[in-house]
């Protein structure tokens, strides 16, 4: 993931094969839209404006076509997110094991709310809807992997160990 | 061909077109807000479902094929498909997806700029439910401008995506899209790319609901009071066909008349906006005469009488200058004058532009450029050198308006005439040149044919009333022609002067202002007469 500061006004893909990769998947460039978001999003951390130019043209696409596409799913982020994304589920057995507190932790240890990123760009605080491992509640999701069982204190230990 | 019945009409339709044109084409109405014959068909609306016998559910009509069935599946042993659109279960399934247009809807009918032309009006009115059930708070948010003339009003869209559909398929810019989805979707425009095409204006007239706005018109005026006239484009030469709506002596709102032999569904912004630059003219409303520096004003059977005797008094040595901003019959009439030269000031282009729809603006910016070069006698390519040759000093000239810049050479010509008549609308930089201005009339004020590039007579239909003591131009000229003496014309309407025109040029022959109707006719095919 990148850092904060990186509003480029241009974007290309580090590794343009991965891309032609992608094309040779799909019979018309269009459909290759969402890969080349996820791939886009995992170079640069979120969606810029740059991204949406350069898959419109991957694509031929209108840029408004892709911004379509980007919008709709809540999982491509429009703006900087911070270093690790806190993904707090909220579904049934999460919310009756203690969700709620765990999101008013985060909140008051850092001061972010839900959609929010700390100052230092670290944090990124998200509410998400079930992440599919009710019989280990709570559940978050930091980037990529699980964390489960989660109690505020074992959420503090993880917190801190991360750089 | 297929054989479908919807209710209790029969009809033979061709294979492959939906139930929904089948029905519009037959005059039988179907509800519906997406779906634009321009445009793609999406199905996202749902107002325009059916009931369809042998199909479990209701279906939308726009995205519903008529096919042929085999033998053993017809229905009645003769229908292909047989279609229901007044049962109570199709009637209950408008109500509901209704019930869920107007779900945030504000009901804001009295302040709304669509209300009397609003389709969720129309069909809430005829189809819907008189109450919602829908006891929460509304989504209230607030209204965006998309591009600088146009605004949406968020509250009010339906989501039906013909402006998105516009901008990709139309007018192939891609500045509109669809942000977020579910209760948070609405219509936006890129942040770098505002919605500032030349086809811009279009995505107000197709919206089906008062959510987009062009702030021309916003909260100007209502529909209701406004009178509406078929008219003719007439800031290129396409010709599109447009209606014009105008209260008392002021246009409104130009909008697009469909019709597909000219310009389709749309309209570009030139034409849409164009009406405004005849409001702040100076108008010229009386016939004037130059003496020393000062222009004054005179009586039109004094400046008829002027005229007439410095025409006369020339001989042949006079140049009519004919405009291809004026109509058929005006530069018809010019041709009455039978002695003398004829020519017409350089074309004013600019750039053209065709969109991938194949809509296109031209670069010829006169409306009438055909017609004129079809009914003058014989235009001289070079007038300046004539000029000079034949030592004229005289010259009567139709004015193209105030689009008209003078060139060097132009304004060199001028100042070697003896004696300039202008027939004008306002004091242009030709009419300054002129011994004596005899007042005509605006576009917008006019009557008579244009014929576009494309050969087709067009009836350009006046909207406003004429302004102080001018005239129509065709009845200055007859004037001037009668004061002269050799002729007596005894024109009373454009219309007589149509069926003359008819006489001298075959091309138009036969065209009447009946014939022409709200579409026109076309005159290629048919022998142009030199």
């Amino acid at each position: 993931m990148s850092d904060n500061n990186s509003h480029k006004d241009s974007f290309e893909y580090v590794n343009p094969d991965l891309v032609d990769n992608i094309l040779s998947q799909y019979p018309d460039k269009r459909s290759a839209t969402l890969p080349l978001l996820h791939l886009a999003q995992t170079q640069e951390g979120y969606i810029s404006n740059a991204v949406v130019d350069t898959v419109a043209q991957i694509t031929e696409t209108h840029p408004a076509e892709v911004m379509d596409c980007a919008s709709f799913y809540t999982m491509f982020y429009l703006r900087v997110q911070g270093r690790y994304i806190l993904q707090v589920c909220q579904t049934l057995s999460c919310s009756l094991n203690g969700a709620d507190a765990l999101v008013d932790h985060i909140t008051d240890r850092y001061g972010i709310g839900p959609g929010e990123t700390t100052p230092d760009g670290k944090f990124t605080l998200m509410k998400v809807e079930c992440l599919g491992s009710c019989g280990t509640a709570p559940v978050v999701q930091i980037n990529n992997d699980y964390h489960e069982g989660l109690s505020k204190e074992i959420l503090d230990e993880l917190l801190e160990s991360l750089q | 061909m297929p054989l479908l019945k919807i209710d209790n009409a029969e009809l033979e339709v061709e294979s492959g077109i939906t139930v929904l044109q089948a029905a519009t084409a037959n005059r039988i109405e179907i509800p519906h807000y997406c779906y634009h014959p321009a445009l793609e068909t999406v199905g996202s609306c749902r107002m325009c479902i059916v009931q369809i016998e042998g199909m479990p559910k209701l279906q939308v009509s726009c995205n519903t094929f008529v096919g042929e069935a085999p033998p053993d599946k017809k229905i009645d042993e003769k229908y292909d498909m047989v279609v229901h659109t007044q049962t109570e279960l199709v009637k209950q399934g408008r109500k509901n997806v209704l019930e869920f247009l107007l779900l945030n809807h504000p009901l804001d009918c009295p302040v709304c700029d669509q209300a009397g032309e609003c389709f969720l009006q129309d069909y809430a009115f005829k189809f819907g439910n008189a109450h919602s059930r829908f006891e929460e708070e509304k989504r209230v948010r607030p209204s965006e401008y998309l591009g600088s003339q146009i605004v949406i009003n968020q509250n009010r869209c339906i989501m039906c995506t013909r402006c998105v559909r516009f901008t990709r398929q139309i007018s192939g810019t891609g500045e509109l899209f669809v942000q977020k989805r579910g209760y948070d979707f609405k219509i936006s425009a890129l942040e770098d790319q505002p919605l500032d095409n030349l086809l811009a204006g279009n995505v107000t007239d197709i919206c089906p609901v008062g959510a987009l706005l062009s702030t021309d018109y916003i909260h100007k005026n209502r529909i209701w009071n406004l009178h509406e006239q078929p008219s003719v484009c007439q800031d290129c030469s396409v010709g599109c066909n447009i209606n014009v709506f105008y209260q008392k002596d002021r246009i409104f709102r130009v909008s697009p008349r469909e019709n597909h032999d000219a310009n389709g569904y749309f309209i570009c912004d030139i034409g849409r906006y164009g009406f405004h630059r005849f409001e702040e003219i100076e108008r010229m409303t009386s016939p004037m005469r130059r003496d020393e520096e000062e222009l004054t004003e005179i009586q039109w059977d004094e400046a008829i009488k002027v005229v007439a005797k410095n025409l006369s008094d020339a001989k042949e040595k006079i140049v009519f200058v004919a405009s291809p901003f004026h109509t058929n019959e005006t530069n018809f009439m010019l041709g009455r004058f039978q002695k003398g030269f004829f020519g017409a000031l350089p074309l004013i282009e600019e750039e053209g532009i065709t969109y991938p729809s194949g809509f296109s603006i031209n670069s010829d910016r006169s409306p009438n450029h055909r017609g004129m070069n079809d009914v003058c006698p014989s235009i001289l390519e070079d007038m300046a050198s004539e000029i000079d040759q034949q030592n004229i000093k005289v010259m009567y000239i139709l004015d193209d308006g105030v689009d008209r810049e003078l060139d060097q050479e132009w304004k060199e010509i001028l100042m070697k005439m003896d004696f300039v008549v202008v027939q004008s609308y306002a004091l242009t930089e030709v009419a300054e040149s002129a011994h004596i201005i005899l007042p005509g009339l605006a576009p917008f004020e006019r009557e008579g044919t244009v014929t576009n590039d494309q050969g087709r007579v067009q009836w350009l239909r006046p909207s406003l009333p004429l302004k102080g003591k001018a005239r129509p131009d065709w009845r200055i000229i007859m004037e001037v022609v009668n004061t002269m003496g050799k002729q007596e014309l005894s024109y009373s309407d454009v219309g007589e002067i149509l069926a003359e025109m008819g006489k001298c040029f075959p091309a138009y022959e036969g065209v009447s202002l009946f014939r022409l109707g709200d579409y026109g006719l076309s005159i290629n095919g048919k022998v142009k007469s030199s």
